[in-house]
């Protein structure tokens, strides 16, 4: 499947325009932040994730004529990432793992925690949610981080993914279970 | 709904699938509460961390292959536009000039083909010339001895 043959491609002249050529680089503006963090928490790799990233825009202004306005731009920015790190997780699944495990690192406790003993224990629970959400499978993955960093609601994440709401609900849900396991089981 | 939340109906109650019974016990039940709260704080954090990760600036694709494009096709035209100017740079050999040609690579095997080059050619005639008389004193040598 084409990454860029988004669901808006399909839609009547009725509905929302695509963004003109002019107003593309607003698009970028507004939405390369959340496309490079998921595609980031994604596959795990900076220069891998920079580089999909670029694509997923490119991709999109190419086939922004086709854009009918079915599902917000996000979501239709989204499903042209979901598939490239598809894509990019399919050709590349060994590599993906072991540089999983090597830059698992670089995410950070935010720095709201006063004390040392508090700052330790959210690592603790930050890197177990990290690991757990590393080891999910391809579509689990993608749902949990679409939820719970872009916080795309269920609907959004139907359309970005082009799985059913129901679908989206049960990956989530499997997803959950296995990082509240991983938060329960003692370091 | 007397008895705590499940691990399944908390992972269900995060996942959006909330049951009256569920959201009834959850207002009753301060652990529950608790639990629910505290699963919501780590995967917050989570979404914190990620979100502060350092972004990089885009770069636009499209406004690199446009210049790109223009370059190959400024190129191809260059390549195009120089193709006569060689051509003529280089015209076809004369019939003329071929003749010429011919006869100076035939003066120039005459000229390798020399035993010694040109201004030593006295020389050699002078050594012949030198030689000559030993020759002639050799021939009387021999009538000499016949003589004899």
């Amino acid at each position: 499947m084409d990454p860029a043959a988004a669901p808006g491609m399909m839609m009547t002249a009725m509905e929302r325009p695509a963004p003109a050529t002019a107003d593309f680089e607003e698009t970028v503006r507004q939405h390369w932040s959340g496309i490079f963090r998921f595609i980031l928490a994604s596959v795990r790799d900076r220069d891998a994730a920079g580089s999909l990233a670029q694509d997923c825009f490119f991709k999109a202004y190419r086939a922004r004529d086709r854009f009918r306005g079915d599902c917000s731009l996000r979501a239709w920015l989204m499903q042209i990432a979901v598939n490239l790190v598809r894509d990019h997780a399919r050709s590349r699944r060994l590599r993906f793992w072991r540089t999983a495990r090597e830059t698992a690192g670089e995410i950070n406790v935010p720095g709201r925690e006063a004390s040392p003993e508090a700052q330790t224990l959210a690592k603790e629970r930050l890197r177990a949610v990290w690991e757990a959400s590393g080891r999910l499978p391809e579509r689990q993955r993608t749902v949990f981080l679409l939820r719970f960093v872009e916080d795309m609601d269920l609907l959004e994440i139907a359309a970005a993914t082009g799985l059913k709401e129901g679908t989206v609900k049960a990956h989530l849900f499997r997803a959950l279970q296995t990082i509240r396991e991983e938060l329960r089981r003692p370091s | 709904m007397s008895q705590h939340l499940s691990s399944q109906q908390i992972s269900m109650w995060m996942a959006g699938e909330r049951t009256p019974e569920a959201e009834l016990h959850v207002r009753e039940c301060a652990d529950c509460a608790a639990e629910l709260d505290a699963f919501a704080r780590d995967l917050a954090l989570f979404r914190d961390a990620v979100r502060q990760w350092q972004v990089p600036q885009p770069v636009l694709r499209p406004a690199r292959v446009w210049p790109m494009r223009l370059a190959l096709t400024v190129a191809t035209l260059l390549l195009v536009a120089l193709i006569p100017v060689y051509r003529f740079a280089h015209p076809k050999a004369h019939p003329q000039l071929t003749a010429a040609d011919a006869a100076l690579l035939e003066q120039v095997d005459v000229e390798v083909s020399r035993a010694v080059p040109r201004p030593m050619e006295p020389l050699l005639e002078l050594a012949s010339a030198v030689g000559e008389p030993n020759n002639d004193a050799r021939k009387d040598n021999h009538a000499a001895t016949q003589h004899k």
